[in-house]
């Protein structure tokens, strides 16, 4: 899962991104309303983190503004204002969700957990295929019942490939659920992670889509 | 008590206290008034008697021997009222019927007043060559007269003042009607509600009350509105680095290594900023609250002027790079040590904020009239027209900048207790000009 967090207090930011990358999840950090844009417009990310506080634009005329253009993802909104007045404005301008300023780490991952499933449509956490089973909250993965030991970016390719539940996810957007900005990719680290989640769970789990991209085997292991 | 009872018992009791002293001195100069005519009564009947007697010396003139059983009976008068005629040895002549002998018993001329039987008589007596007349009547008659007016007069007068006090109570409960119906209207109002009160619905003495608890209700909107503002920045600006220290600590929980030492690094530096915050709002309720400041030190302005740009280059990271310029004498300023220190680093603070490490920054000393005046110029981004406007908010800063926001305020809040001023304007070479004036000491 891709995370895009707006905060402009560099402080927490880190925080948070520290925070969330330790979670296995792949969150990148920008500081204001057009960085925020211009990263929506570029990346592929799965859901958004936003401070209401920022610089350059008032972060709920933002995501109203995102809205109407009709950006669909998941918005979870920060920030420390605790009046009832200020959390109805955020959830009627597009929120999903409203957490308070000082919040908890494990509270705000479960919470995007709980926001992406909801947004694939599924009301428990579990993602199950076939024989395999994937617990995104705790990163714990079965195949047949028996766990299966994944490294952080193998974890993060499969939730990736589970969640779009059998559409071709091209490179790019899988790499981009990986890695963050600023991580150096090798040319081939994609295709190794493949290699290994393949090892690992079956041969036919993952097509490769000439051309395209990766999905999701339909036909279940 | 209500003011409809005061107003009551202040009307009705000098209305009754005024008109019962009237009555007492209207029955007094009445009783004068009887018992004088009374007396002139007595007077002219002893002499009406008297000459009656000496037009026809000859009808009484042999009967000046007779006893006093066979004196010749006058026609009576009236009850309580007596005559008798004596010759001037005593022999009666004539009496009433019935009449009280003690009463008209003979006196020397003139008024007398005697007790016979328990009762009080007045008598008079008139003396000719040859007769002594003497008339007498009773008191209780003229006491009885005198109630009997007494009665007819003060009845009517009583259910007048009855009358009057009802009309009163009346009068003053509908007089008192528009403050009963603001009183209503006040009532049904909730703490939160701080809209005007209809004035047009009041009658037009109470104009004035309403419109100045108008006036208040208004203030008192305003200042409940920047405090709740207030608050509310104050908040967010606590919570924003316990949100960091929070986060961070969990962060380092969850890791190991580097990046849960590089997670306390960022705790610290969040505890540290969360202190900055709590100091300067310390300082804040502090300097607006009834503290007192005075240590008994006279505060140099040149001294505190070079304390000022110590500890700002201490706090910096930068060398230090303030220029110091005196145009003049020092003085002692009319403000605490500490407080005028505090408000010249706030400034110099934020000029080294503001500007890149390569710059210097200059602060001008000159005193003018009964100030003395701080210049601190620099050469950075200036702020623009809407920034100016803004700076002296609370918790204003510049994009994502490094400073509590409240250091502007803290100089704004020194300058007016003090009766100082701080005024800040863009300088026409680049960079911003804050002066501040502070009062000095005669």
């Amino acid at each position: 899962m891709r995370v895009l967090l707006v905060e402009d207090d560099e402080l927490i930011a880190h925080g948070i991104l520290a925070g969330l990358r330790a979670h296995g999840l792949t969150a990148d950090g920008v500081s204001n309303a057009a960085q925020a844009e211009a990263a929506l417009a570029t990346l592929h990310c799965d859901i958004v983190i936003l401070d209401l506080g920022l610089p350059d634009e008032d972060g709920m005329r933002l995501l109203a503004r995102l809205r109407a253009a009709g950006m669909a993802l998941p918005v979870l909104v920060l920030s420390a204002r605790d009046a009832v007045e200020d959390r109805v404005a955020g959830l009627r301008a597009g929120a999903d969700d409203y957490l308070l300023k000082p919040f908890d780490l494990d509270e705000l991952v479960a919470r995007l957990h709980a926001l992406l499933r909801r947004a694939a449509g599924r009301s428990v956490d579990i993602i199950e295929h076939g024989p395999l089973r994937l617990d995104p909250g705790s990163g714990a993965v079965f195949l047949h019942g028996q766990p299966v030991d994944l490294s952080r970016r193998e974890l993060a390719l499969l939730a990736a490939l589970l969640h779009a539940s059998g559409r071709i996810l091209s490179a790019d957007q899988l790499r981009d659920s990986l890695y963050h900005f600023n991580e150096e990719i090798e040319s081939n680290a994609l295709s190794v992670h493949v290699h290994h989640l393949r090892r690992k769970l079956g041969a036919d789990l993952i097509e490769t889509v000439r051309g395209l991209g990766y999905k999701i085997s339909t036909v279940k292991p | 008590m209500s003011l409809r009872l005061r107003l009551l018992l202040l009307i009705g009791i000098s209305l009754s206290l005024l008109w019962g002293a009237v009555a007492i001195w209207m029955l007094r100069s009445l009783d004068d008034e009887v018992h004088q005519t009374l007396d002139q009564r007595l007077a002219m009947s002893a002499q009406m008697v008297a000459g009656l007697m000496s037009q026809n010396p000859a009808a009484w003139d042999g009967r000046s021997h007779t006893q006093d059983k066979s004196a010749l009976s006058m026609p009576s008068m009236a009850k309580g009222f007596d005559c008798q005629i004596t010759s001037l040895r005593g022999d009666v002549i004539m009496r009433t019927p019935g009449a009280t002998v003690d009463a008209v018993a003979m006196r020397k001329p003139g008024y007398s007043e005697r007790v016979i039987k328990g009762e009080r008589w007045r008598s008079y007596t008139f003396e000719t060559d040859s007769l002594r007349v003497t008339t007498a009547d009773r008191l209780a008659e003229r006491d009885l007269l005198l109630q009997n007016v007494a009665i007819a007069a003060v009845v009517p007068f009583v259910v007048a003042m009855i009358g009057s006090l009802i009309v009163l109570w009346l009068g003053v409960k509908s007089g008192l009607l528009p403050l009963e119906r603001l009183r209503q209207a006040l009532a049904r109002r909730t703490p939160e509600t701080m809209t005007p009160i209809p004035e047009r619905a009041m009658s037009r003495d109470l104009m004035p009350l309403v419109s100045t608890l108008n006036a208040l209700l208004q203030r008192v909107h305003v200042t409940i509105h920047r405090e709740r503002r207030f608050t509310s920045d104050a908040a967010h600006e606590l919570r924003t680095p316990l949100t960091a220290i929070k986060t961070h600590l969990q962060v380092t929980r969850i890791t190991q290594g580097k990046d849960a030492a590089l997670a306390l690094d960022y705790a610290e530096e969040g505890v540290a900023r969360l202190q900055r915050t709590l100091d300067q709002l310390l300082t804040l309720s502090q300097i607006e609250g009834p503290f007192s400041w005075d240590d008994g030190k006279l505060a140099d302005a040149e001294e505190v002027a070079r304390l000022a740009i110590r500890d700002a280059s201490a706090s910096s990271n930068a060398p230090a790079r303030i220029v110091f310029k005196r145009a003049g004498k020092s003085a002692s300023l009319a403000v605490p040590q500490a407080l005028a220190i505090t408000a010249l680093r706030n400034l110099l603070d934020n000029a080294l904020r503001h500007t890149s490490a390569e710059q210097d920054i200059v602060l001008e000393m000159q005193l003018a009239g009964n100030t003395c005046v701080f210049r601190v110029l620099d050469q950075g981004g200036g702020l623009s027209a809407e920034e100016l406007a803004m700076v002296k908010q609370r918790f204003w800063r510049r994009g994502s900048g490094q400073g509590s926001g409240l250091g502007l305020s803290i100089v704004a809040a020194i300058a007016e207790r003090f009766g100082g001023a701080i005024e800040l304007k863009p300088r026409p070479e680049g960079g911003l000009e804050a002066s501040l004036a502070l009062p000095i000491k005669n």
